[in-house]
């Protein structure tokens, strides 16, 4: 393997006709070894990334390489360093698990035996042996997902590219594809994971980038982010009505929201460290506490920062990496959570 | 790979799901056909007694002509089965595998011109059952089946321009029924001197026309080039003209790589 980076993308960008802004200038950087999560919104042009990293779409401008082959110039080159799951289990209804693997494997050039082999080798490790025989047809979710991310893996890729891998899989499905990519960390290969679930990002990543209308609005490792763009809180609940004020005086007053039920809830500006000293203010401040909880940010915090609020995807700019102070709609205080 | 590798397994790819959908694959190209040959011969035979009719046997007139018909009714799968492909992703997970588009599209070709192979012998035998003679022999079968693939491949051709362009896997479905009017527009029913004015003049633009009066060359007799030559370069141009823009919308509907 050369020294290269795995993925090198520089000021890449892709319009689709009408003047569809999919990548608006994206630069970025995945070393090797690195688990590297592409964060968005639907529509935000995490699929496009994917597409054009996997030589399925050309760039409009910018360059694109993965481990030093060049998407546009070389793209057989590439296709053989990578394995790509991509969005939505691309099957053939018709086909059986093992018939998709082999036939994988003949295109890929393993030769008739070692196609068996392989195709054998990756039902078992998939847990797809008992199914093998069956046409795709009917499998459910979580098993057309794992045939798909099995069919990325028979030529031993490199570089794995995960679309949404867990998106409409129920819990134990997910778990399956997280144990996965986590063995794939520990064996020294590179995935590059979309998702838009943050949780997956946090638990697997080493980095994340979040991408938001075309462009990176931030990047770094999970803990980066939230320290730079999260926010801590702190909630309180005063035992009798009336104390609130007390404690809104205790803390400067426009930290401090209502939230319900004599709850209370504290921005704490300066991170986790200003934790102690807003509590000691808070026990100081005279009113009955009867609950506390420390709530440390979150990456879906910082994600929402970044992306906005609102459910449609935004056509325009107007909150473009605009942070504003977001307030989860939890409605009922969950208690303290640690 | 090589080109002829990928062609060789993506076909076996198509053989075997046409066995997992044998009645969409295989039965329908038959039914049809049989049903029109056994009708027609059981309702309409006194039309041989028509002056100038050349045969008294209506089933043996129509035999040649319906062979060459399987290619055109059970059309279209191959076409719909490349834009379920492009549909699922299936398409991509190909071209990463650097499958090459000219082994994507001729293994469906194929498979269209293997379909009609049992869809020709069957409606071959109902012919025989009807009395139809074979006077050019197996030499003149052997040709009918020749044109018989050429032209499944040439009018199966149409329904991947068809479905490529569109990307809708129902379009060949709806451009089914355009068997119809080439039969009644050509040579299928009563001879050349038997239809009026204009359907002869449309008869001679119709493709189908060709294969019928070649079919029945073939067959019924006598076994002359210039029919022979006439349905071969007609169902070849129609070949390379429909494979040239399935494989110019095969590139456009795949995207910009």
């Amino acid at each position: 393997m050369s020294s290269s980076p795995a993925i090198e993308v520089h000021e890449l960008i892709r319009y689709f006709a009408g003047g569809v802004k999919a990548l608006d200038g994206v630069t970025f950087t995945v070393e090797q070894g690195e688990v590297f999560g592409y964060l968005g919104r639907n529509g935000a042009g995490k699929s496009t990334t994917v597409r054009i990293l996997t030589t399925l779409l050309r760039p409009t401008s910018g360059t694109a390489m993965v481990l030093g082959h060049d998407v546009v110039s070389a793209p057989g080159a590439v296709r053989k360093v990578f394995g790509a799951a991509l969005q939505d289990a691309a099957l053939d209804e018709l086909m059986t698990g093992r018939e998709h693997l082999e036939m994988a494997a003949r295109l890929a050039g393993l030769g008739k035996a070692g196609s068996v082999e392989r195709a054998a080798e990756l039902l078992e490790s998939f847990g797809l042996r008992v199914a093998a025989d069956r046409i795709a047809a009917g499998y459910s979710g979580g098993m057309r997902r794992r045939l798909d991310v099995a069919m990325a893996m028979v030529r031993r890729p490199d570089v794995l590219f995960l679309d949404e891998p867990t998106t409409g899989l129920d819990p134990q499905g997910r778990r399956a594809v997280w144990d996965l990519v986590r063995d794939l960390r520990d064996t020294g290969s590179t995935v590059f994971l979309t998702t838009q679930y943050l949780a997956e990002a946090d638990e697997l990543s080493g980095r994340v980038a979040v991408v938001h209308e075309g462009r990176i609005a931030a990047i770094g490792t999970s803990q980066e982010l939230k320290a730079r763009l999260g926010t801590t809180t702190v909630r309180v609940r005063v035992a009798n009505d009336g104390d609130e004020g007390r404690i809104r005086a205790a803390v400067a007053p426009d930290a401090v929201d209502p939230y319900g039920e004599r709850w209370l809830e504290i921005t704490v500006g300066g991170g986790e460290a200003a934790v102690p000293a807003v509590i000691g203010r808070v026990v100081g401040a005279g009113a009955q506490v009867d609950r506390l909880s420390i709530h440390p940010p979150s990456l879906e915090d910082v994600f929402v920062g970044l992306t906005g609020t609102q459910i449609e995807a935004s056509a325009g700019g107007s909150d473009n990496g605009k942070i504003t102070a977001v307030r989860r709609g939890l409605g009922v205080p969950t208690g303290p959570g640690r | 790979m090589s080109l002829f590798g990928q062609l060789r397994l993506l076909l076996f790819r198509s053989l075997r799901e046409g066995g997992r959908n044998p009645v969409l694959a295989y039965a329908l190209p038959i039914i049809i056909p049989l049903a029109v040959l056994v009708l027609v011969a059981k309702t309409l035979y006194r039309v041989t007694d028509l002056p100038g009719f050349p045969t008294d046997n209506y089933a043996e007139w129509m035999t040649p002509a319906i062979i060459m018909l399987t290619a055109m009714t059970g059309v279209g799968y191959a076409a719909t089965s490349l834009v379920i492909d492009i549909q699922s992703g299936f398409l991509d997970r190909l071209r990463l595998l650097d499958v090459r588009p000219p082994a994507l599209l001729l293994s469906r070709v194929l498979f269209d011109v293997v379909r009609v192979v049992p869809a020709g012998a069957v409606l071959l035998v109902a012919g025989l059952l009807l009395g139809t003679d074979l006077n050019e022999g197996v030499v003149g079968v052997v040709a009918l089946f020749g044109l018989l693939v050429l032209w499944a491949a040439a009018y199966g051709g149409l329904y991947f321009v068809v479905a490529l362009t569109t990307r809708n896997a129902q379009a060949p479905l709806a451009l089914a029924p355009l068997f119809l009017p080439l039969q009644f527009l050509s040579t299928q029913f009563v001879p050349r001197s038997l239809l009026p004015g204009w359907v002869q003049g449309v008869s001679a633009w119709n493709p189908f026309t060709y294969m019928v009066d070649a079919s029945r060359a073939m067959t019924t007799g006598p076994l002359t080039l210039a029919p022979v030559a006439k349905a071969v370069a007609v169902a070849l141009v129609m070949l390379v003209v429909t494979q040239g823009l399935s494989l110019r919308a095969y590139k456009r509907a795949v995207g910009g790589s």
